[in-house]
């Protein structure tokens, strides 16, 4: 899961414009993230944070721009294709598969040439991250809660095999405590030099959390910076902190 | 009396059969939401292939079941590039048009090659007597492979990683692409085992009853009936179903015409709608 160069550029995502059907929701968003780090993307409800993923991802089809990932040209590419170059996204509500077990959605994240040569290993890091997946791992995900799920649908990411992985709503719908436990998660997980991209609506949290922040808005690149001097901005925080 | 249940035990064994054309048809629908309008002719495909079989090469036609699967799943892996994958996801009225002029194609290109008259497979098997009520061996052996075919798709389906990416993808496409998994691809090997179940239906029906090219409209419709009864897309149920429109078949037969089949199973599809719109065995789902 580290990517050799510390610091080198990821994924670079150029003037990406997307939306569905005839509306367009993305007007040229751009965004890198250097391997190694955390980097957040924030906005309010609807900027339209979900869309850029899915069009990073091949999800949506973009209508203009270009997506970069080690180098190569993956905008055309299709999503599982994406995914077995290690591109890969927990998406926003699970979509976990809730008739099969834990330890068959951990296989399906596993299902690329790439990720099935390390299952043995990545099962068994998971299971130490995520005890609790190791307990229940015959039970169906549906039968799981907010939590849980949350845990598997972060599981079933790393089975992947990512080079980055990107989680869209970490926090939506948990309890602080449970939120709590998957940060320190995810800080264990970059210390190890797994980078990943996080979309947050919890903006505090995204702050404090990461080492670069993109914040949109409508569609549109509002500001990005450094964590620490995103969150320092006049305009940040009295649209986004309630400051 | 023993006339009587042996009549529903012979239901029985001839509804496996009936269960295993329907397993192809609820199978494609829980995978990828196409009704495949083109199952009855299918199935008379699978009857036409072991007939042939049979009769150049003389073998039995139990040993050609492995050939017709082969045949049913390189031709249902075409039928979906060629066709099912254009209208994977659009409305349903799309695939059900395609799949319906595929069914015109097919019995119209081979009625052209072999006529409307009848044709048969001769197999002689043993019997198995019970007081003086003899069970035909055609039907024992039909209802075991059935029985170990639906068996090995199940195993498949919850066993190995293909079955696995089937089940995938059937509950939720987009994931499985996230998780790196070509569904189109899947989709294919999905539709190419339907059609391949519908086939060795087909083939079994044919060591049964005497069949023309076009017979499968009376079985498409049994397996419509058969599926309502299993829940629509749900392959256990589906052999469930089979086996209880065959018991359905079995009682009536004493004492009605023949004639009367297709109004008894259309009064069953109405009433399992009716009272079980998700189908009886619907809990069974796995
Ligand atoms: N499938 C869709 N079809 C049409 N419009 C959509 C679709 N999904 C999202 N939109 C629209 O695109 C815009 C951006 O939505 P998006 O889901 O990307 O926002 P978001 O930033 O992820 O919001 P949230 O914080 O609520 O998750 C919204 O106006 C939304 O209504
Ligand atoms: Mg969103």
């Amino acid at each position: 899961m580290t990517e050799g160069a510390n610091g080198a550029l990821l994924l670079d995502v150029e003037e990406l414009e997307a939306g569905y059907d005839d509306v367009q929701i993305l007007w040229g968003i751009s965004l890198k993230v250097k391997a190694g780090t955390m980097t957040t993307l924030v906005g309010a409800n609807g900027a339209g944070k979900t869309t850029t993923l899915r069009a990073i991802t091949g999800a949506i089809r973009p209508m203009g721009g270009r997506v970069t990932f080690g180098g190569e040209d993956v905008t055309r590419l299709s999503t599982h294709a994406k995914a077995a170059r290690g591109l890969v996204l927990v998406p926003e509500g699970r979509q976990l598969y809730p008739d099969m077990t834990v330890e068959e959605n951990l296989e399906m994240g596993a299902y690329a040439a790439r990720a099935r040569k390390r299952y043995d290993d990545h099962l068994e890091k998971v299971y130490a991250l995520f005890p609790r997946l190791k307990e229940r791992r015959r039970q169906r995900a549906g039968t799981f809660s907010g939590g849980e799920q949350q845990m598997l649908a972060i599981a079933r990411g790393l089975m992947s095999d990512p080079r980055i992985l990107i989680i869209d709503e970490l926090s939506l719908g948990l309890a602080p405590v449970v939120v709590q436990q998957l940060v320190v998660t995810l800080k264990s997980l970059k210390e190890e030099g797994t980078t990943i991209l996080l979309v947050e609506q919890n903006v505090h949290l995204a702050l404090a959390l990461s080492d670069y922040t993109y914040v949109i808005a409508e569609g549109h690149s509002f500001t990005e910076g450094p964590s620490s001097e995103v969150a320092a901005k006049p305009e940040v925080r009295q649209a986004y902190l309630g400051l | 009396m023993i006339g009587i249940l042996a009549s529903v035990v012979d239901g029985v064994l001839v509804g496996a059969v009936y269960g295993l054309a329907a397993m192809g048809l609820t199978l494609i629908w829980g995978v990828m939401n196409v009704i495949n309008l083109s199952h009855g002719a299918i199935i008379v495909l699978g009857m036409f292939v072991v007939y042939f079989l049979t009769g150049a090469t003389g073998v039995s036609a139990y040993v050609g079941i492995p050939v017709v699967v082969v045949v049913g799943f390189v031709a249902g892996i075409i039928i979906y590039w060629m066709s099912v994958n254009r209208v994977i996801g659009r409305p349903i009225l799309m695939s059900l048009l395609a799949t319906f002029s595929l069914n015109m194609i097919i019995i119209g290109l081979a009625t052209a090659a072999w006529t409307t008259s009848p044709y048969n497979v001769p197999v002689s098997l043993p019997g198995i007597t019970v007081q003086n009520y003899t069970f035909t061996g055609t039907h024992i052996m039909a209802a075991i492979i059935a029985g170990a075919i639906a068996g090995i798709l199940y195993l498949f389906l919850h066993y190995t990683r293909p079955g696995k990416a089937i089940r995938a993808v059937a509950s939720n496409r987009d994931a499985a692409e996230l998780n790196g998994i070509p569904t189109r691809q899947v989709l294919a090997m999905a539709f190419g085992l339907g059609v391949a179940l519908a086939c060795v239906s087909g083939a079994l029906i044919a060591t049964l009853f005497p069949f023309t090219v076009l017979s499968g409209g009376a079985y498409q419709l049994k397996s419509f009936v058969v599926t309502v009864l299993g829940g629509l897309g749900n392959p256990a149920g589906a052999l469930l179903g089979g086996i209880a429109l065959g018991m359905v078949e079995g009682l009536a037969t004493p004492f009605t015409p023949v004639s009367w089949t297709p109004i008894i199973e259309f009064g069953l599809f109405v009433l399992t709608l009716i009272a079980f719109p998700r189908g009886i065995f619907a809990f069974t789902k796995a």
